[in-house]
């Protein structure tokens, strides 16, 4: 019986008002992420026996406004993804609307991103972040990946994508401390993703 | 300014939870900073002292100069303050050694590289290249210290 | 482009402490005159390489004492300004000017110490 599990009884035979965000139930939506135990997880991906604790405590996720028992609201997590332009940007548009033929690409080069495309955007890694506690305008472990994601794409064409993260709150706020790859439950490993784009903006 | 996001964010900085070594190593990078920040300071001020304090600004006279060093080591030579010397050490070193770590991180060059991997495989970020120097920063530290006991107050001597 | 030069003297400056304390280490634990055992001989204040009672008078560390004086203010008052301001969850101009204000003068007294320690003014 996974937390999920546990949390879908209690709201069908204990207290019908609980609210939680649900709908893969197989770790793949990125949905249902909240802190249980005090640790940053996905409650469908959680069985209770691994916890081995006989009380669990189960809170919505830090950094996030709460809306209502677990449910937090995530629009600022996208919106610093969109505020850096997370996405393939070709210089001629045109062609990128409607292409002839696919990007090519090798496979070292894809290995150099794919990891980073695992990404399902739960939010855990900003949840976990200290630097996002403590400075609420840093920009996050997930965007900050996202951003490298596309920096080393070789199929990118984006222009000055450096220059948006080097910033006071961009990627200099970074300290290392490695909870999000902790956290993360794709195995995404964010904190590599930033020193690597740390690594691109020193150059 | 608010006091209790201050408070909230000083916990987040000082309790490490379950996350894993490299937010040990976070807390205690940033806790040695702080305190060796404060020893600076307090150092640059007591070797001024040395000299005489805020008010001399050229070469003084044998006989001041004198009086001055000598009030400055009655002041200083005392087992607390070594004691507390041997604390600095063991900051110091580690916040070096850490940092050296940091560095040769942020640059990327202790870390894994991204590659195929098999989900909730350890990160390549937490490599164990990366984590010796940190193991290697907390040895060296402690061995400072030792020494600096040693050296200061003869802690070990047959 | 300024947070990143700012970050590159951070660590710039970190490596230059470590060259420069090394220095400042070496010459208070390990270059002293034997007096007694190996242990005596170690920051007995009353042998300090610098001070009125001149056993040395070198320039040359003179100098690298200063390098490690600028360099660690540096260091260390740009990481106090980063960790104040995660601190308060905002930057503060204010803080950031007492912070200057403060590694400016503890430069200056430094310096002070140093040429009078050393007999060079």
């Amino acid at each position: 019986m996974t937390v999920l599990d546990g949390l879908i009884y209690i709201k069908e035979n204990l207290d019908p008002t609980l609210s939680v965000r649900y709908s893969c139930r197989m770790a793949i939506c990125g949905s249902c992420g909240m802190r249980v135990n005090g640790m940053e997880v996905l409650a469908c991906n959680t069985q209770i026996v691994e916890l081995e604790k006989k009380v669990i405590t189960v809170e919505p996720m830090k950094n996030y406004p709460l809306i209502k028992d677990i449910v937090v609201d995530m629009s600022e997590f996208f919106v610093k993804q969109k505020n850096l332009k997370t996405w393939l940007i070709r210089k001629d548009v045109v062609e990128q609307e409607n292409p002839t033929r696919q990007y090519a690409q090798t496979e070292e080069e894809l290995e150099k991103i794919l990891q980073f495309t695992y990404c399902i955007q739960c939010g855990l890694c900003y949840s976990a972040c200290p630097v996002v506690s403590n400075l609420p305008q840093f920009l996050g472990p997930q965007a900050l990946m996202k951003l490298y994601r596309y920096l080393a794409d070789n199929r990118d064409e984006g222009e000055d994508r450096l220059a948006a993260v080097d910033k006071f709150e961009g990627v200099w706020r970074c300290h290392f401390a490695g909870s999000c790859s902790t956290v993360c439950p794709k195995g995404v490993d964010p904190a590599l993703a930033i020193q690597l784009l740390r690594r691109a903006a020193l150059k | 300014m608010r006091w209790s996001t201050a408070l909230q964010n000083l916990k987040t900085m000082l309790i490490p939870g379950k996350y894993g070594l490299e937010r040990w190593s976070y807390t205690l990078q940033r806790v040695s900073g702080v305190v060796v920040s404060l020893y600076f300071i307090a150092h640059v001020l007591e070797t001024g002292s040395f000299v005489g304090g805020v008010t001399v600004w050229a070469i003084p006279d044998y006989d001041f100069a004198e009086r001055a060093y000598r009030e400055a080591v009655s002041f200083l030579k005392n087992p607390i303050f070594d004691a507390g010397l041997a604390v600095i050490g063991l900051l110091v070193v580690f916040h070096t050694i850490n940092g050296v770590r940091l560095v040769l991180a942020h640059f990327g060059l202790v870390l894994g590289s991204p590659r195929r991997r098999e989900i909730l495989e350890t990160p390549a970020s937490f490599s164990n290249r990366q984590r010796a120097l940190f193991w290697l920063s907390i040895s060296l530290a402690i061995f400072a210290m030792l020494y600096t006991l040693d050296a200061l107050m003869g802690v070990f001597r047959p | 482009m300024r947070e990143r030069n700012v970050m590159l003297l951070h660590y710039a400056t970190g490596l230059a402490i470590l060259l420069f304390g090394g220095i400042h280490i070496w010459t208070l634990f390990f270059t002293y005159p034997f007096q007694g055992t190996i242990w005596e001989t170690t920051m007995r204040f009353d042998s300090m390489p610098y001070a009125i009672l001149p056993v040395y008078r070198n320039t040359l560390l003179a100098l690298s004492l200063l390098g490690l004086l600028v360099s660690t203010t540096i260091h260390a008052f740009n990481g106090l300004r980063i960790i104040l301001a995660e601190l308060i969850g905002k930057r503060n101009i204010w803080i950031e000017r007492g912070l200057f204000a403060i590694g400016a003068f503890l430069v200056i007294y430094g310096t002070r110490t140093i040429l009078i320690a050393h007999m060079l003014v």
